[in-house]
């Protein structure tokens, strides 16, 4: 037993010797975000690490693994270890909204990238999700001659990936002679794997030329898996398209497979719309408005250029 | 010190040892009231959890479906406020819920002899169904009325409310484990199921109320978890399953006996909040953060079994 105390001791010191770099800096920012595995968040954050690093600031990144209590409890902690702003990504911060009302009470600014609007945070810098859902479904529905059967990769819990969602569901409305075969609410994290097992179970229910004609996919992670399965399958007359602009997806858009398009959210852009609102916060002045978006674009094969045999 | 006092109060001792260096690391943000709020709110959940599977434990049984139980029941009050029913008729209808997977693990395996790992896991699974079909897979945080959040906001005395419900419940808990008729019976169930057929001990009974209590507290976790954060997800309790029986193993290293104890398990829910409280606010390396804590069980445990071994 002595030497479990000593054991854990020595944990506390590796905990406080790795910690030591963190306490140098400047002004303090805690990263928060139940969704660091998704690609896209990744890179959100990774943008906004790099201004943070031309500012000078210390930035601590935090991800709790779709743990929306742990999540909450890491907000709380940001909030009493003296941080001087919290930057939550990908999440709706009415999820949490007592812990965000009590780090507006303790004067610490909430920013969130990718999330939504909220009385107690200053800022969202996010694209508008619809739009994109609806650019996305334009295009996807289009390349089937706006007739023919889809399935849907989807996520409502994220309050960006609904509002795809709903776009997607208007679309369907307006465009009868598109039905939907399969939907399948995707795991995260572990979304590639888990939609490229749902997709396999949806080709073998759909196994006639055409009984699929498309995959709608909330963003480009169960689009990629849809694409192993549809592969793997050997099926051919299946196009897929996605939301995010992963750089993935772009080079099986351009391997010119099922893959056809996605719609890129500026994710860079959003970081250092975010980092940038953020340092003039810091700075004793106001965000330029409570939401800012950052660009969209579609890319396909024509707008990157390739020309399939 | 002794060498008994010692594996008596080691794991202990080891948290006082981490609370220290932390508060030597960060000694304005970690040993301030504040953080000493929240880690009582952060560990609230858990603590009942862990309870609920320490009560499990005790019959040398698991229950892999308290955190769907969670989510389930948090899920279920959420869509009765969306349809206007009061506080004090979702909350019950929630917890009642609870109870009655809880009864129907318990069923599972006293009456029909399926392993509790697979009982309660097919259970928890079915349970994670109707959560993500009444949620519809969406955050529900809409019509949540100001009573329900008070359940586990705020603070009496500058005590937080969550920490009256950790120790109500783990106080009943440890009562009635150690001072009840009920609780020797579970004990000896755990000990020795077989001799306690033979002694007459109504095991089917026992075993079937053991697991619909823990599935009430898994519900009441879930429905505390709820009203902190004031929105739901259909996974949300699952979480809480693997610390939950983490803090139970660390909780046995601090038994005299080895066996799981409502004392041992909060001492294990503390270490677990404390590691992780503690590393987030000195800016530990999430990656690190996952590593450490894993060692630290694995060390915790591993030590304990060698030194009984001796």
């Amino acid at each position: 037993m002595h030497k479990s105390i000593a054991a854990l001791g020595l944990a506390s010191i590796l905990a406080l010797g790795v910690s030591s770099g963190a306490l140098a800096a400047g002004e303090k920012v805690s990263v928060i975000t139940p969704f660091l595995a998704a690609i896209a968040t990744g890179e959100m954050i990774e943008a906004f690490k790099a201004k943070a690093t031309e500012y000078q600031w210390t930035v601590d990144v935090v991800d709790t693994a779709g743990d929306m209590a742990a999540f909450a409890s890491r907000v709380e902690d940001a909030t009493t270890s003296g941080a001087n702003a919290i930057v939550l990504v990908s999440v709706d911060p009415a999820q949490i909204q007592d812990q965000v009302d009590k780090a507006k009470a303790a004067g610490v600014p909430v920013i969130t990238i990718d999330g939504a609007k909220n009385a107690s945070s200053v800022l969202n810098v996010t694209s508008d999700n619809y739009v994109l859902g609806e650019t996305m479904t334009k295009f996807l529905f289009d390349q089937i001659g706006n007739k023919g059967n889809i399935v849907r990769f989807f996520y409502s819990a994220h309050p960006g990936v609904h509002q795809r969602e709903l776009a997607l569901d208007a679309a369907l409305k307006a465009n009868p002679a598109i039905k939907q075969v399969a939907d399948h609410y995707v795991a995260v994290p572990g979304q590639v794997d888990d939609s490229r097992a749902a997709m396999d179970a949806m080709l073998l229910a759909n196994p006639g030329d055409g009984a699929i004609n498309a995959v709608w996919a909330a963003w480009d992670e169960p689009g990629i898996g849809a694409n192993l399965a549809i592969e793997a399958a050997g099926r051919k007359g299946i196009v897929i398209a996605g939301i995010d602009g992963n750089p993935q997806a772009i080079d099986l858009i351009k391997a010119c497979g099922a893959y056809i398009g996605t719609v890129r959210q500026g994710f860079g852009e959003m970081a250092s719309i975010a980092a940038g609102e953020l340092n003039t916060i810091l700075a004793g002045g106001s965000a330029k408005a409570d939401e800012l978006y950052a660009p969209v674009e579609l890319i396909t094969r024509e707008s990157l250029g390739v020309t399939c045999p | 010190m002794t060498r008994t006092n010692l594996n008596r109060f080691g794991t202990l001792i080891a948290f006082v040892l981490l609370c220290i260096g932390f508060s030597i690391a960060a000694p304005a943000a970690f040993a301030s009231p504040a953080n000493v709020f929240n880690l009582v709110q952060q560990m609230a959940t858990l603590a009942i959890v862990a309870t609920a599977a320490t009560l499990v434990m005790t019959i040398s049984e698991f229950d892999l479906s308290v955190g769907f139980s969670a989510s389930l029941a948090a899920v279920i009050c959420f869509v009765l406020f969306g349809q206007g029913y009061d506080v004090w008729l979702a909350v019950p209808a929630a917890l009642l819920v609870g109870i009655i997977g809880g009864a129907a693990n318990g069923v599972l395996v006293a009456r029909f002899g399926i392993p509790s790992f697979v009982a309660t896991l097919a259970l928890g699974t079915i349970l994670s169904g109707f959560a993500f079909g009444l949620s519809g897979g969406q955050s529900l945080f809409q019509s949540v009325p100001d009573g329900f959040k008070s359940l586990a906001r705020g603070d009496v005395f500058g005590i937080p409310v969550l920490g009256f419900w950790i120790v109500a419940v783990l106080g009943v808990a440890a009562f009635v484990l150690t001072q009840t008729e009920f609780g020797r019976r579970l004990r000896a169930i755990g000990g020795n199921a077989q001799a306690a057929r033979l002694a007459g001990l109504p095991i089917v009974r026992d075993v079937i109320v053991t697991f619909a209590i823990a599935g009430g507290l898994s519900a009441l976790a879930g429905l505390l978890l709820a009203s902190r954060l004031g929105s739901v997800q259909h996974t949300m309790g699952e979480p809480l399953l693997l610390p939950a029986y983490a803090a139970v193993f660390i909780g046995t290293t601090a038994s005299p006996t080895g066996a799981p104890t409502v004392a041992g398990t909060l001492l294990g829910v503390a270490i677990t909040g404390v590691m992780v409280n503690g590393m987030t606010i000195v800016g530990v390396e999430p990656f690190v953060q996952k590593i450490m804590t894993g060692v630290i069980i694995l060390v915790a445990v591993l030590l304990r079994r060698v030194g009984r071994a001796k």
